[in-house]
């Protein structure tokens, strides 16, 4: 349903979106992370027909972002990283602004508002003014309002940023029913743990590029060709980071958790190598208390991309 | 209804909102009418010739509806062009920084119908307070026996005003980038618009005195307030000529009724006010205007100059103070009708260069836009940039300007050479070819500093090349003028617009009988003004080429 090919976007010298091809399937939540500046919100903005991108394709179904905006708005559903509102407005009103902005008539919009409210648990607040809201329930009008013209895409930036840990669950539930209802859906969040369990797809993005993209299972798999082994050990590390320096898949001695004998080190090398590694650092004197494979999670893989310590080619 | 304007209504017009607003609206306008209503009826005291003594005359509510009247036309101009315009221009603006424009962009509404929306929503709690005044205006007409159809007259032109007013204020907020700045420019732009400007229509320009309601006001009521009024009464008969000169608009070699020129006027204003405002709820990075626009706009206001000063330049004749002083015999001497007209054409130039001057600013891309196109025909392997997109260089459209200028500019020298008014003794060539060349010269280098620097870089270099040596000159021309007269013209000679002026001065040197030596420092400043203008222009355009080859 959303296809980005070849995606720029310049802020003068600047290069915010560099190259940029991915695709959302309809009925899947896809999840952009990436650290603050990569790119996420342009990439966002420019598929929500809010920036104008350098070059590059966006389509919707069958219909082109760039040459037919007009036609790409009606939808598209759009909801930015902060929520502004118009405090004046009740809730209510502010909903069935933008369902009348969206051409319904007035027995549609008592209807959708309706239904967007309670999707959204906000039916109790229904006649407060926006500007009472607290930021999280903010979040929730704004949510609502994204909802009541029933968009096909649905563009969330940072949905769960202002949201309480049970509202956090209760929009991961709702966004997962409205994707088995068939909308395409992409989130953009730097909180992993947040995407993890709501995503079908991730793009990891960092310096405008997309560094990864595909299923967590997928890119946690792609990842086991560089794991990382978790050494607890008695006496002194120097030991340690003298023989991890000889052996050449080893890399990155690392002190876990601020403790002077347990580390993580980076391996490269197969998976069979690692049994001949525990038995030649026994050999070679170190008291090994415990050694274990660590599974590589997204968030590992985050932390790396974004300390530029892994680099995936992106195909 | 426009989705937009419910919305206004409901943010502005709440329970409290209309009490509040309407028990205000209340109390001032009946303050000011009452107070105005019993000030003007009262009989006015005079000295009666046969007894020497001071004697009240009888009271008229007539004459006292007819002095609220404009009291009360005043505040309904607060209401809506102030209040209602400094409202409009921040709500856009805040708007705009908040992201809440961004929803209504990517609503499927028309642009046209979401700037109606805002122009109409954004002040109902001004047109609510407005209503108020309406029962006050009903006893103005009845008790005052004013004329409807003058009324209709005046408020037709009222209310187009007011349309104009808020759609400046809404183009302000969507081009101005802060929004707390933006209430106060907005309204800096609507009194800069629509009274500063209107003050050059007194030297003969008479269209832009129809961007404001004042030329209907003079026109059509002020005459009828003084027939029965107590301003006939008085000697000083100021009002009078006023209201004559408003009771028609020169145009060629034809007239046009106030109120159709001001509707004329503003309309053109209206819409292009309207394609800014379009483009920018189109996307909010594009230029206000495109090229096409900017070149369909200008052509319009070169021929409405063309319009108003063609009379002036073929016969001598003119509207507004110059008009009068003309008409009034008091240019009888060729040097002073000379320096009339010199004091028109530097106008004429200057209101010309300054408009371009802004379109300039608005149409030349920075150098984002053109690095963004640049990028495009690279990726797309073409061979440039088409004329006419915004991401193109803005020298075509700059020097076609320039040409439109010089055409309308040597339309009307053509006329004053070949009129008998003025007697001129130049030719054609000595007063077109060193206008002609300043013209050029400095468009040129304007059209590049633009294009190399952002705005800060751009307005600073116009202020520094052309405001410093002027308040230079001022300093050393109160200083040491006489000993430094040369280096106080070189100065001045900078700025472009200077040097229209002191061409002519020099081309008219023998009619003005001036000294021998102002004439060769007049003459040698002139060539300095070239010179620099050359320069800059030369290695402005020398570095845009480089950076865009590198």
């Amino acid at each position: 349903m959303i296809q980005v090919q070849d995606l720029k976007i310049h802020y003068g010298d600047f290069v915010a979106v560099d190259n940029l091809s991915f695709s959302v399937k309809p009925g899947t939540v896809f999840g952009l992370i990436g650290p603050n500046g990569a790119g996420k919100t342009t990439t966002i903005k420019a598929i929500a027909t809010l920036i104008e991108p350098t070059y590059g394709e966006i389509m919707l179904g069958e219909t082109s972002v760039l040459h037919q905006p007009e036609q790409a708005r009606r939808i598209l559903g759009y909801m930015p990283d902060f929520p502004p509102v118009y405090d004046d407005l009740r809730v209510e009103e502010f909903c069935d602004l933008f369902a009348h902005a969206y051409g319904q008539s007035s027995v549609e919009r008592k209807e959708k508002v309706e239904k967007a409210l309670a999707q959204t648990e906000l039916t109790t607040k229904r006649r407060e003014l926006c500007k009472s809201l607290s930021r999280g329930m903010k979040q929730r009008a704004l949510l609502a309002k994204t909802l009541v013209h029933d968009p096909s895409v649905m563009l969330l930036d940072e949905p769960g940023a202002n949201l309480d840990p049970k509202a956090r669950i209760d929009m991961r539930k709702l966004l997962r029913k409205l994707a088995d209802q068939g909308k395409t859906i992409l989130v953009s969040s730097h909180v992993l743990t947040e995407l993890q369990d709501l995503c079908d797809e991730i793009g990891i993005m960092r310096n405008g590029k997309m560094v990864v993209s595909g299923s967590i299972e997928e890119i946690t798999q792609r990842k086991q060709s560089a794991r990382t082994l978790e050494v607890e050990i008695a006496g002194e590390s120097s030991k340690l980071s003298e023989w991890v320096e000889q052996w050449p898949t080893l890399s990155e001695l690392k002190h876990r958790d601020e403790s002077k004998t347990q580390f993580d080190i980076i391996h490269s090398g197969d998976r069979e190598e690692i049994p001949e590694i525990l038995s030649q650092m026994v050999a070679h004197g170190i008291k090994v208390i415990s050694f274990t494979t660590r599974k590589s999670k997204v968030e590992d893989l985050f932390l790396e991309i974004e300390s530029g310590s892994t680099e995936f080619d992106q195909n | 209804m426009n989705p937009l304007i419910l919305k206004g209504i409901r943010e502005n017009l709440r329970f409290k909102h209309l009490i509040a607003a309407g028990l205000f609206s209340l109390i001032v306008c009946s303050t000011v009418y009452l107070t105005a209503f019993l000030q003007g009826s009262e009989g006015k005291f005079s000295v009666n010739p046969e007894t020497k003594e001071w004697v009240k005359g009888e009271d008229s509510p007539v004459n006292g509806a007819r002095n609220a009247f404009t009291f009360l036309l005043a505040l309904q101009g607060f209401h809506l062009m102030f209040l209602g315009t400094g409202r409009v221009a921040s709500i856009t603006a805040e708007e705009r920084e908040s992201g809440l424009l961004d929803y209504q962009r990517m609503t499927p509404m028309n642009p046209l119908s979401k700037i109606v929306g805002y122009i109409f929503g954004i002040p109902s709690r001004e047109y609510y307070m407005f209503l108020f005044t309406l029962p006050f205006l009903g006893h103005a007409i009845i008790a005052g026996e004013l004329p409807w159809g003058n009324i209709i007259h005046l408020y037709s032109v009222f209310f187009c005003s007011v349309i104009l007013y808020h759609l400046t204020a809404h183009a302000v907020g969507l081009v101005v980038p802060k929004p707390r700045a933006a209430s106060w420019v907005s309204r800096i732009v609507v009194l800069g618009l629509y009274v500063v400007l209107p003050g050059l229509g007194q030297a003969g320009i008479s269209f832009l005195s129809f961007l404001t309601i004042l030329p209907t006001y003079f026109g059509k009521i002020l005459p009828v307030i003084q027939e029965e009024g107590d301003h006939k009464k008085s000697d000083f008969d100021y009002e009078s000529q006023i209201t004559e000169f408003w009771q028609d608009v020169p145009f060629f070699d034809f007239t046009i009724s106030p109120t159709t020129f001001t509707f004329l006027m503003q309309g053109l204003l209206i819409l292009a006010l309207l394609v800014t405002g379009y483009r920018k709820w189109r996307n909010q990075a594009l230029p206000a205007l495109s090229k096409p626009s900017a070149f369909f706009i200008y052509s319009i206001f070169q021929l409405l100059l063309l319009g108003c000063l063609w009379t002036f330049f073929d016969r001598g004749e003119a509207s507004g103070l110059i008009g009068q002083e003309l008409s009034a015999n008091e240019f009888y001497r060729k040097e002073e009708r000379i320096m009339g007209l010199i004091l028109v054409i530097s106008i004429f130039f200057s209101l010309s260069v300054l408009f371009i001057l802004c379109l300039i600013n608005i149409c030349c891309p920075n150098r984002h836009l053109y690095l963004k196109g640049i990028q495009r025909i690279a990726k797309f392997n073409l061979a440039r940039i088409p004329r006419i997109a915004d991401e193109s260089s803005g020298l075509f459209l700059t020097l076609i300007l320039a040409a439109i200028t010089l055409f309308t500019y040597c339309l009307l020298i053509s006329l004053a050479l070949d009129s008998e008014a003025w007697e001129l003794t130049s030719t054609f060539h000595s007063l077109s070819l060193i206008p002609a060349a300043i013209l050029m010269l400095a468009v040129i280098y304007l059209q590049a500093s633009r294009e190399l620097w952002f705005n800060l870089g751009f307005w600073g270099f116009v202020g520094l090349l052309w405001i410093t040596p002027l308040l230079a000159s001022l300093v050393i021309g109160v200083g040491w003028g006489e000993e430094n007269m040369s280096l106080i013209l070189r100065l001045l000679a900078i700025n472009p617009l200077s040097i229209i002026p002191m061409h002519w001065m020099y081309e008219h040197a023998d009619i003005g009988n001036l000294p021998e030596e102002i004439t060769q420092n007049l003459e040698s400043a002139i060539w300095f003004g070239l010179l620099i203008a050359g320069v800059f222009a030369s290695v402005l355009q020398a570095r845009l080429y480089f950076l865009r080859k590198k």
